[in-house]
């Protein structure tokens, strides 16, 4: 464990306990929505002539030849150019882009490339692409799941298979539409991964098998054979553009899942294009795919149940009985007869991929930023130059020149920044560099921090800043000659100059006083309902049981309270035979009731706290007061750490009722009076006062950080609450309803990561640009007082910030812009320290780069954080309206842009962010953005947000789910966490247990037909009539349940969360919570995953049109 | 008080009058000069009062007592009574009633008698008494031997209680900690900030006492203390029994306040706060409880409301010439404070006690108001090691012959015959605003009324009442009226025990037509008793009258007295006689203008504050001591005996014991001292030394046993530093001026101040004039 720890907060963990222990620092490298979105999904929503396309399609496949094509990158990419300024014009123009900017690539670039970026995981994409071709991409790609199969295939695979499939749209296009297709097809290949082998094995049917052989079976079938076909129909109907839809239908077809499902599923397609006229294909498209899919299915389906995750390519049966099925014949009505036949494959749409393997990544490589490797993959960084992703990452991996150019991408551009996070332990430690009296060397004029990215000159006598450009003197003592590559010779042996992370050991300048010593002052609700319902026993006893994870010393100081109506500090003197406790009854305006001796070293009082901690629950076991001063609570305990600072960490049960900051039930009022609660339904999830606030920002200015433990069974008001944590770097940790039973084992490790992990206190973070961007705005859990900069009390790996960039000036192709984040902080043992994390990324002024290098974790990240921020300001609908619409610009730029041969009738999505209307329907579906939900719920969701990070991002939105019921048959070796099963009911059966999680929550869902030997086996409970509402899960002697216990301790490792678990049975308001978290349902929040496929697709059709 | 018992001037009835013989009309009262008051002694121990377990009887119109004075027709059962006449019939079990069988009230001999008054009619409360609380109130801001002084003092009291006395414990200092003695889990304490004035509710709110929160407030809860229907209360206030423990570990733990108080600073000390902490948690208890709040002060308020100077140690704390001059900025507001606290503890019934150890003042001036309005006790000492302190907090809480039998809830009622009125009461009560026809136009100390709160008193509380008479003259026609007059006296409180009583004094004195018999009006001259009445109205004067000029005053009303009651031939001074019952008049006022009360600057206005309180609320022996203290002198050849107040007193080979109230004096002769160092007295063939110098002693242990507070013990030489506490109270008839005129062995005092002879020749020749 204690490898995963940074050096600057080096703490000894101890590994043994199982659950309880803190997650492990490690990412979960199983959902790889990246290495999906690497790739350009195209996804055809054909209406019903998708289906004929399919046939045209499986000439597509029949193109297999292609790929040989494809494999030669080269000659696809040149075609394609041609193709692609010829094809769409709007397209063309961005895709000639697309290829000049890998020089190398540029050849390969229009196919070729693209998918290279998209890769992302391949890193070198362009380049590599370009030079190395596919197999090049394999090593670099590698880092997904099977890197050799999957990667590289992929990208070959997709630029091969899109070539071929539009080639197939238009025979001779083939070529062209490479070129087209490719930049699509280029993200494609990323998808290809999973898909991509089957990608290629579509390509050659006999291939498939061998690849996925569920995904290679459907491409072949879906992409060849159907799509064109339909695509073909479509565009004629549409437009001219049918060549580009095919081709990109083939894509998709290529990446088998997305095109096949799309056109057949999406009536919505269909529907529109019905309205245009389309209507002949519909008779014949139809037919066609049906068939294949069917025998494609059946296969395939089985396969994908077995083994590999049907990822993006689902093979649904012809049967699709789903409401995709449903749905179609209600579209084809508008639409026309074609809509029966037409539909989308769900099980060939785009889905996350998990990667079971580590992927090796070099930040730079060949002096040129590598673009990172998904955010949810696992991965092991060597830090050459740029910062590891884990660090810093952006939305998209290269700058665009220009704000208008960014403003057309429909993208954000922001950091995700999570200055703390943990590193693999595979990974060198961040060196620590102490520049002595002098402290590190900083350019005179923005004060920037030395970095590899400045450039000595002048014979090393001087120095270019990367972020303003001045020329600075070197210092005397830090002189050093160049050699022959320009660099200095020392540039190797200092980690300052060849590393993207460093710590610096902070100077006396950097302090306004001593470094602040180790500060915990715990506060615990014994109100009433606290006491009754166990939270305060269990509050003692995490508390109890993490005094010895404190970190030892001198410098650790504690502090304990206790609050009702009243707060009670103790007197924790080694002095008094016993605690004495101090009672502060004036909750209007409080105080500290001693001066000292309220906050003692650790050393002096473990005994007194360890009795305390024991007699607490016994003491105020028969208190009937109800009242809780919340508010006054925090405010007294900060007032007795004011003069260090320091980590408060507060136990509250019940709604504040009395004193200072006391709140009002005022969701109950919302909800008698309707007429108001609805007009303005957001108010809630907004503080209702500012009192709160304006507490928090003192706390922030004394360098208290808050954390709040709310174990409550009825509404508390996070929205109000949730504000101190927020502004002082805190977080709020939520168990509702709180169970005594199986919440304090979650509460206990909850409190010790919370305590153990790595951190800072009164820091103070600032990002520093390149001239012509700057930073825009920060959002997070911190403190803003001044526009630069923001202060954190309290720092933590967990812990990210976003920040938003924008343009000042235009910047220049070709160059490089700089990130530069500085965290000052202090550690737990009391060292000064800088953090400098610095990022140099590469500038373009072609959208389709802008596409290639889009980062869709990150950028989902930053939609989601953008979304939570907006949901107390907003009414509901707007939100939605804007995510939607966030998704849908994103597509339609890449549609108009980039997509240059694409019929009207497809649906294109560029590789790198083909799951992004997946994410953004599984948005639309979250707690947040949903009406229905309990304000606090919600609220907590929202809070969570704010600090979340970009790995954590995508599983909060979209839960992993596993089937465990028959864990034990599979391989020792194999991953623990796949097969990810979609998140479709469609997949849930009735004989089956599954697992679902999203970092908080993990949500066990038990059939009600399961074998009640499974259900001995894994519960001890003999039928699903008894299943417990209270869950604790427990390890049985049986290889079933043991395999069980370590699948959910590696999801705790991975998500750093102990997850609270719940059991769910079909008919209970359990099962309903556990299928409303099934996204790619159709269901009261929101339309299925196909359906929505439609309606986006719709969308960008009609703004194109219009 | 045995030696004194024998000449008891106080009699039965613990009341002396300035004039026992009252002129008839306001006119002639007013050419008395000295003012027509009594000072009341109203629960006096007397050996010969009867107790009477039965309720008395009342006049249906005046309510006054059934009283030896009255007209009983015992054959219609017809009692008459002598205030308003009356006609009172006797209710039926009175029907025995006789000439020959009569009622305790009825003796004549009997005026005054104890009722001891069935316990409180509801039957819930059942026949226990209520137990008296203490509520201990310390000041941790002090340095730790001052601490540990405190503590043992503290903890010797707590032994020292009775086993019912409830008990609760405040400790204060930058903030206001009230201990909840009754969590037994640990020490547990309300903590109070000291720099925010709090209400009574506010206390008792946060307290968790509040009536929100008391749980099913009306139900009456079993094996709860008798009295406080608030059962909270019992948390903080426990049966001195049960907490004498917990008292003792919480004391041994205690620490001087930890807030740290930077240099050339005062410590931050919130008494005030404290105090409405304090009574508002006595709030708590059911109205009738007696309590009191035990004040151990060790210095000035400096937080929050109530304070008395600032925290800088550079700003001095006020001075009597700052308070002339208005120059003290927190004084009116801490007297206000303060009044209000008073108003709220005396609405309570309750009682606050002031021990004041501190080398500088504490306060005591603006806390005076509190502690006199209920009648608390005041003991005022430079440490809390200091034998003044230590032996007078012990005595508080003893037992048996020394105790000083504190009294609870009192309220005292007079009834006095027509024409009578009552200007008011100086003494440690509060006016409960009762009116009625006996409430004088004017008003001194606490009138405008006919009945009064004493929330505290004890066996030697003293008041001192001033009437005036009517000014109509319609009574004024002599022979129709009755030729005595009646003042009477109810005072009800409850007793150490927590028993109701109710004592009834009546007394009867004669009319007199002044302008008939100026000689039977002397004759009813209370020489001690006036000076006493002049002292304290001097003293409330100069407190309440803008620029009251006391010396001035003092000598013209007595050249006024001796104008009048004198014998003389105009503009001879030779010829100037005063008749033997004002005899002694002229010399008290002398030292009178001389003491601490008149002569204020000498001393803070904290001492004088205490010296008040002190005054007023003493028996008149005592209260004659102040003004007029006693020298004794011891020598070889003779027995002791009374010197004169002289500095001509003073010998080298005596032995001086002057009894000043406040301090005892043992004075040694220069060749006393001589011999005593030289060891003389512990030689065998020395006896008569030994006990020469043993008996002023024994004496002063008789003195210091007797008293409360405690007087300061000085020993002291001729020519020490020490003797200024008796050359100051001696008159100077010796100063530098005529030192070639002194005896031998004797002393001279550096002073400008007349002696007494000059006095007297001034007061001659400006009494003579016409």
């Amino acid at each position: 464990m204690a490898a995963f720890l940074p050096p600057g907060a080096p703490r000894p963990r101890s590994g043994n306990d199982n659950p309880s222990q803190p997650p492990p620092p490690n990412y979960n490298p199983n959902l790889n929505p990246n290495s999906l979105a690497d790739n350009l999904n195209n996804l055809n929503l054909n209406r019903p002539p998708s289906m004929p396309s399919s046939a045209p399609r499986a000439s597509p496949f029949g193109q297999p030849p292609h790929f040989p094509s494809p494999a030669s990158l080269p000659g696809v990419s040149v075609g394609s150019s041609p193709f692609s300024r010829p094809g769409p014009p709007p397209g063309a123009l961005s895709r000639p882009a697309v290829p000049p900017t890998g020089p190398p690539q540029s050849t390969l670039s229009p196919n070729v490339p693209p998918p290279a970026r998209s890769m992302g995981p391949p890193t070198g994409q362009p380049s590599f692409i370009g030079s190395r071709t596919p197999p090049g991409y394999f090593p670099s790609s590698g880092g997904t799941n099977v890197p050799p199969t999957y990667v590289a295939p992929p990208p070959g695979a997709f630029p091969s298979s899109g070539f071929p499939s539009r080639p197939v749209g238009s025979a001779p296009p083939p070529g062209t539409r490479p070129s087209t297709a490719s930049p699509p097809l280029t993200t494609g290949p990323a998808l290809p991964h999973s898909s991509a082998p089957s990608g290629y094995v579509t390509n050659g049917p006999p291939a498939f098998m061998s690849g996925a052989s569920p995904g290679g079976p459907r491409f072949p079938p879906a992409g060849s054979a159907p799509p064109p076909p339909i695509g073909h129909p479509l565009t004629l109907g549409s437009a001219g553009a049918a060549p580009q839809a095919q081709s990109m239908r083939s894509f998709l077809a290529s990446p088998a899942v997305v095109a096949p499902p799309g056109p057949p599923a999406q009536p919505a397609s269909p529907f529109s294009a019905p309205p245009q006229g389309v209507p002949p294909p519909p008779g014949s498209y139809g037919p066609p795919t049906w068939p294949v899919q069917p025998g494609q299915v059946g296969p395939s389906q089985p396969l994908s149940g077995s083994v590999q995750p049907p990822r993006m390519f689902g093979m649904p049966p012809p049967p699709l009985p789903n409401q995709s099925m449903t749905a179609i014949p209600a579209l084809s009505q508008t639409g026309a007869p074609v809509s029966g036949t037409s539909k989308i494959d769900p099980n060939q749409i785009p889905r996350p991929i998990p990667s079971s393997s580590s992927i090796l990544y070099e930040t730079r490589q060949g002096n040129q930023a590598n673009p990172p490797p998904p955010a949810t993959s696992d991965y092991i960084v060597r830090d050459t130059g740029n910062c590891s992703p884990r660090y810093m990452r952006s939305t998209i991996s290269q700058i665009p020149c220009t704000a208008d150019l960014l403003t057309t991408s429909g993208m954000q551009l922001a950091l995700l920044i999570q200055p703390l996070a943990l590193p693999h332990p595979s990974e060198e430690p961040i060196q620590v560099v102490d520049f002595a009296d002098i402290g590190p060397v900083r350019c005179s004029r923005c004060k920037a921090y030395i970095n590899p990215f400045m450039k000595f000159i002048d014979q090393g006598r001087r120095f270019i800043c990367n972020i303003c450009g001045y020329t600075d003197e070197t210092p005397r003592d830090y002189h050093c000659n160049l050699g022959p590559d320009g660099r200095r010779r020392d540039a190797d042996e200092r980690p300052e100059l060849c590393r993207g992370t460093v710590e610096f050991v902070a100077t006396k300048e950097y302090m306004v006083r001593d470094p602040m010593p180790a500060v915990y002052f715990f506060l615990i609700d014994v109100s009433m309902n606290a006491i009754q319902t166990g939270a305060t026993a269990a509050a003692c006893s995490a508390i109890s049981q993490v005094i010895s994870d404190l970190p030892e010393g001198p410098r650790t100081m504690v502090g304990i309270a206790t609050f009702d109506s009243t707060i009670h500090f103790y007197n924790l003197k080694r002095a008094l035979q016993q605690p004495l406790m101090l009672i502060v009854p004036d909750v209007q305006d409080v105080y500290t009731p001693l001066q000292t001796d309220v906050v003692v070293q650790l050393s002096e009082c473990r005994q007194h706290l360890e009795l305390l901690l024991e007699s607490i629950p016994n003491m105020f076991q028969n208190n009937r007061t109800a009242e809780s001063a919340f508010g006054a609570a925090v405010q007294a305990a900060f007032l007795a750490i004011k003069s260090s600072g320091g980590k408060l960490l507060v136990f509250q049960s019940v709604l504040p009722s009395t004193g200072v900051g006391s709140l009002s039930a005022r969701e109950a009022e919302g909800r008698t009076n309707i007429s108001a609660g609805e007009k303005e339904a957001h108010k809630l999830l907004q503080p209702v006062d500012k009192t709160l606030k304006t507490m928090a920002i003192e706390f922030a200015e004394y360098q208290v950080c808050v954390d709040i433990f709310v174990t409550t069974q009825t509404y508390i008001d996070i929205a109000s609450i949730s504000v101190i944590p927020r502004t002082t770097g805190g977080q709020v940790y939520y168990y509702y309803p709180f169970s005594a039973l199986s919440d304090p084992a979650k509460l206990y490790n909850d409190l010790r990561w919370n305590i153990t992990r790595p951190q800072g206190f009164e820091a103070v973070m600032r990002v520093r640009c390149s001239q012509g961007i700057q930073v825009q705005d920060y959002h997070g859990n911190f403190c803003k007082r001044i526009p630069t900069d923001v202060d954190l009390p309290g720092i933590d790996c967990d812990k990210t910030i976003m920040v938003n960039l924008k343009h000042d000036d235009k910047l220049q192709d070709g160059s490089e812009c700089s990130f530069q984040c500085a965290l000052l902080y202090t550690t737990v043992y009391g060292q000064r320290r800088i953090r400098v994390t610095t990022l140099s990324l590469p500038c373009t002024s072609m959208l389709s780069n802008l596409f290639r290098s889009a980062d869709l974790d990150t950028q989902f990240a930053c939609f989601l954080k953008q979304a939570a921020n907006k949901i107390p300001s907003s009414p509901l609908l707007q939100v939605r309206e804007q995510v939607t619409n966030l998704c849908i610009n994103v597509l339609l730029s890449y549609r108009k842009f980039c997509a240059t041969v694409t019929s009207s009738g497809q649906l294109i999505l560029p590789e790198a962010l083909k799951l992004l209307p997946l994410y953004t329907l599984a948005l639309l579906k979250s707690i947040g953005l949903r009406n229905d939900g309990r304000i606090d719920d919600r609220s907590i969701w929202i809070e969570c947000v704010s600090y979340l990070s970009t790995p954590l991002a995508i599983p909060l939105v979209y839960p992993r789910m596993v089937a465990i019921h028959d864990l034990k048959q599979k391989d020792e070796n194999e991953c623990l966490v796949s097969p990810v099963i979609p998140l479709s009911s469609e997949h849930v059966t009735d004989d089956g247990i599954y697992l679902l999680e999203n970092g908080v929550d993990c949500l066990i869902y038990i059939g009600n037909s399961v074998d009640s030997n499974i259900l001995q086996l894994l519960f001890g409970i003999s039928s699903a009539e008894e299943i417990p509402t209270q869950f604790v899960l427990q390890q049985f002697d049986n290889p079933l349940s043991r395999k069980v216990n370590d699948l959910v301790n590696e999801i705790r490792r991975q998500r750093c969360s102990y997850l609270r678990i719940k059991l769910c049975k079909k008919g209970d308001p359990s099962g309903a919570l556990f299928f409303s978290h099934l996204v790619e349902d159709k269901n009261p929040s929101g339309p299925s995953y196909v359906e929505f496929l439609v309606y986006v697709h719709r969308e960008i059709q009609m703004k194109m049109s219009s | 008080m045995s030696e004194i018992a024998n000449t008891d001037p106080e009699g039965l009835d613990g009341v002396r009058m300035s004039w026992n013989v009252w002129p008839r009309t306001k006119v002639e009262a007013s050419k008395c000069v000295i003012p027509l008051a009594a000072s009341i002694s109203p629960i006096r121990h007397h050996p010969d009062i009867p107790n009477l377990p039965y309720a008395p009887l009342r006049c249906k119109t005046c309510s006054a007592v059934l009283n030896p004075f009255s007209r009983v027709d015992f054959t219609a059962k017809i009692w008459i009574c002598p205030f308003c006449y009356q006609r009172n019939h006797f209710p039926p079990h009175y029907h025995m009633i006789s000439e020959t069988n009569l009622p305790g009230e009825l003796y004549a001999q009997y005026t005054t008698v104890q009722y001891s008054l069935p316990q409180n009619p509801d039957p819930n409360l059942g026949p226990s008494p209520l137990s008296p609380v203490f509520l201990f109130m310390l000041d941790t801001c002090m340095i730790e031997e001052e601490m540990g002084y405190v503590k043992s003092a503290l903890m010797r009291a707590i032994g020292l209680l009775p086993e019912n006395a409830l008990v609760g414990f405040v400790s204060f200092g930058t903030q206001v900690q009230v201990h909840e003695l009754g969590f037994s889990d640990m020490s547990k304490v309300y903590v109070f900030r000291g720099n925010k004035e709090i209400s009574k509710e506010q206390v008792l709110d946060q307290l968790g006492l509040g009536v929100a929160r008391r749980a099913g407030g009306t139900g009456y809860q079993k094996g709860v203390p008798i009295g406080f229907p608030n059962s909270g209360v019992t948390r903080f206030l426990l049966p001195a029994a049960d907490c004498e423990y917990t008292l003792n570990a919480l004391l041994d733990e205690l620490e001087t306040d930890q807030w740290p108080v930077p240099p050339g600073s005062r410590a931050s000390r919130c008494t005030g706060v404290a105090l409405s902490v304090s009574a508002g948690l006595l709030g708590a208890c059911s109205t009738g409880t007696g309590a009191r709040i035990i004040a151990l002060v060790g210095g000035p308020c400096t937080e929050g409301p109530g304070t008395i100077i600032s925290k800088d140690l550079s700003d001095p704390v006020r001075s009597h010439k700052d308070l002339d001059k208005d120059a003290a900025p927190y004084f009116k507001k801490a007297v206000k404070f303060y009044e209000n606290l008073a108003n709220q503890l005396v609405s309570q019934g309750h009682v606050l006690d002031l021990f004041a150890s501190a080398l500088d003042q504490v306060g005591v001036a603006e806390m005076k108001v509190a502690v006199e309005k209920t009648g608390g006790l005041v003991v005022q000492a430079e440490s809390f090691g200091h034998p003044v302190f230590k032996d007078s907090f012990k005595r508080v809480f003893e037992e048996g012959e020394q105790s000083l039998g504190l009294c609870f809830n009192g309220t005292l009622e007079i009834n006095c015959s027509k024409d009578i009125k009552i200007q008011g009461i100086i003494g440690p009560c509060t006016s409960l605003e009762k009116k009625g026809p006996a409430v004088a136009d004017t008003t001194i100390g606490e009138g405008g009324t006919t009945a009064w709160k004493l929330c505290g008193l004890d066996k030697s509380t003293c008041l001192t009442v001033f009437f005036d008479l009517s000014s109509s003259d319609r009574s004024n026609t002599p022979g129709t009226v009755n030729p005595l007059l009646y003042l009477q006296f109810l005072t009800s409180y409850q007793n150490p025990e927590g028993q109701l009583i109710l004592r009834v004094t009546t007394i009867s004195r004669g009319w007199i037509d002044s302008a008939v018999s100026s000689e039977e009006l002397a004759q009813g001259f209370d020489q001690e008793t006036a000076a006493v009445v002049m002292a304290r109205l001097t003293s409330l004067k100069m407190e309440t009258e803008e620029g009251f000029d006391a010396t001035r005053w003092l000598d013209r009303s007595l050249i006024r007295l001796c104008s009048k009651f004198g014998d003389y031939q105009k503009d001879d001074p030779a010829s100037f006689t005063l008749n033997p019952s004002f005899s002694l008049f002229p010399q008290f006022m002398f030292n009178l203008r001389r003491s601490q009360f008149v002569q204020v600057f000498n001393n803070s206005p904290d001492e004088t504050a205490y010296f008040r309180m002190l005054l007023n609320r003493e028996n008149i022996t005592n209260a004659a001591v102040m003004i007029q203290p006693s020298l004794i002198s011891y020598s070889f050849n003779s027995l002791p005996a009374p010197a004169l107040l002289d500095v001509a007193s003073i010998a080298a080979d005596r032995i001086l014991l002057l009894d000043s109230y406040f301090s005892v004096v043992i004075f040694h002769g220069m060749q006393i001292a001589q011999w005593r160092n030289a060891g003389y007295h512990n030689q065998p063939g020395h006896q008569a030394f030994a006990h020469l110098l043993q008996a002023p002693y024994d004496d002063s242990q008789v003195i210091i046993r007797e008293r409360f507070p405690v007087p300061r013990l000085v020993v002291c030489d001729q020519h020490g530093s020490q003797a200024r506490f008796l050359l100051a109270k001696l008159n100077p008839s010796a100063t530098y001026n005529n030192a070639n005129e002194m005896a031998a062995g004797s002393d001279v005092i550096f002073t400008d101040d007349v002696s007494l002879q000059v006095f007297f020749e001034h007061l001659q020749r400006l009494a003579v004039q016409s």
